[in-house]
């Protein structure tokens, strides 16, 4: 769930913005990068974040009845680093405010601090602690997109909690937090084993990409 | 079709009108709205620019109320929730479950939460359902934000249409064929579906290079715009 357009009051939205820019500019500086080092690689970072907003249009089976789309970012997260997520969450973001009316301009700088930060950079450093600690890249996965996927909703949590700080910050987090551990654990557990049977079929069929991409464990290289 | 979004902001009055003066429009009304934070003033620009889409833009009722009603269902969740569980002082009304109380703070935050983003969701309609994204882009490139997110926007735009279709035709086949008729089983679909998405969008990405590359690609897809009809 994305913030909606409005939700947040302005001096939220512009500190979001402030912060997010901030990280976004790093991570186009990184995809500047890696694109002059190899110029080819601009299609596959379009597609791959095309693949992203598509991603957002599928729903995801949840056993509680409320139904959410994967937003793959423990996935793009593990492909290809925090800071180049970021830059393409913000952009699947714009798209998904100006196609699909899910989530908003004014809280664009708060959505892309939770979906396109939080989110993948979790993700990322639960994939490379597990992978190095020698566990297996696919249940690593695992754990970096369920995290990912909660973390999220935590980062949300907090937003709306500092935003909205009734009766206290505390009890508002709390507030925050319950409802979107009700609704939100079993879809990240979803979205983990998704993931994994992802990264399955990808291991099976393109293991020197993963490898290429870096994304691979080292004992799996 | 799920896109009707995109359809409509190539298909309306005002799609030819200037992109810029409606970007800055938009995002001016949006920062007043959030700034001023008057309910009055939320009524009143959700009157203006509900006019503005359907009087002007002339776009059909039915897809603007399509384009209002999915996040008016949230707000209404997420304003009773706010409504019930937060704030303190004086209780004006006690529901009785689990001494569940709505406060004056608690009715504040939820009506001033609910006005506010009443008012803001036609002005983010005004600008999404009468301009295409390709202008938007074009404006933001001319406003000096950095090329190569442009570039991959522009990219990611064109892609997202083909993998749509693509979608849909998997979707249909695994469905004539069951795929979707057990929870297990539509994890399995799901699954399948997307890997074989992001092993295509591989594939896609390479010819999209060589058919860049082909046509004298060197980092910037100039787009035509075309220059207005004089009458």
């Amino acid at each position: 769930m994305h913030i909606m357009e409005g939700y947040l009051p302005l001096n939220w939205c512009i500190i979001w913005f402030v912060i997010s820019i901030i990280v976004v500019a790093f991570g186009l500086y990184q995809i500047k990068k890696i694109v002059d080092e190899t110029p080819e690689s601009k299609a596959l970072l379009a597609v791959s974040g095309a693949f992203m907003f598509v991603l957002s249009s599928l729903k995801l089976p949840s056993v509680t009845g409320s139904c959410s789309h994967p937003c793959g970012n423990g996935l793009g997260a593990a492909l290809f680093g925090p800071a180049v997520t970021a830059v393409l969450a913000t952009i699947v973001l714009i798209f998904q405010a100006l196609l699909l009316a899910h989530g908003g301009l004014t809280t664009l700088g708060a959505n892309i601090f939770s979906m396109g930060i939080v989110g993948p950079l979790v993700a990322w450093i639960v994939y490379k602690g597990l992978t190095k600690a020698g566990i297996s890249s696919t249940i690593a996965i695992f754990f970096a997109a369920f995290l990912g996927d909660l973390l999220t909703y935590v980062a949300t949590s907090f937003q709306l909690a500092l935003a909205f700080p009734a009766p206290n910050f505390g009890a508002a987090l709390t507030a925050f937090l319950t409802i979107f551990a009700v609704t939100q654990v079993p879809l990240a557990i979803g979205e983990g084993i998704l993931t994994v049977i992802i990264w399955d079929r990808l291991k099976a069929y393109k293991p020197k990409l993963l490898d290429k991409l870096g994304a691979l464990a080292p004992n799996e290289a | 079709m799920k896109f009707d979004m995109d359809y409509i902001a190539h298909h309306n009055e005002l799609t030819e009108t200037n992109p810029y003066l409606k970007l800055f429009l938009t995002i001016f009304l949006l920062v007043l709205t959030l700034a001023l934070d008057n309910l009055y003033f939320d009524v009143f620009i959700f009157i203006v620019m509900s006019v503005v889409i359907l009087a002007i833009a002339k776009i059909n009722y039915r897809s603007y109320f399509k384009f209002l009603s999915i996040p008016m269902a949230f707000l209404v969740i997420t304003c009773i929730f706010l409504m019930l569980f937060f704030g303190k002082g004086e209780v004006i009304y006690e529901t009785g479950i689990f001494g569940i109380v709505i406060t004056t703070d608690s009715l504040h935050y939820a009506v001033y939460t609910f006005m506010r983003v009443f008012g803001c969701l036609p002005c983010l309609g005004f600008l999404a359902l009468t301009t295409p994204i390709a202008k938007i882009l074009n404006c933001l490139r001319n406003m000096k934000v950095p090329r190569i997110m442009i570039e991959i926007a522009l990219l990611m735009y064109n892609t997202i249409f083909i993998f749509l279709n693509e979608i849909d035709t998997m979707q249909k086949a695994q469905n004539t064929r069951l795929g979707y008729h057990s929870y297990w089983s539509s994890f399995k679909s799901l699954g399948a579906l997307i890997s074989t998405i992001f092993l295509r969008s591989l594939d896609k990405s390479e010819t999209l290079q060589f058919a860049l590359d082909s046509r004298g690609y060197t980092g910037e897809l100039p787009v035509y715009e075309p220059r207005k009809k004089e009458n």
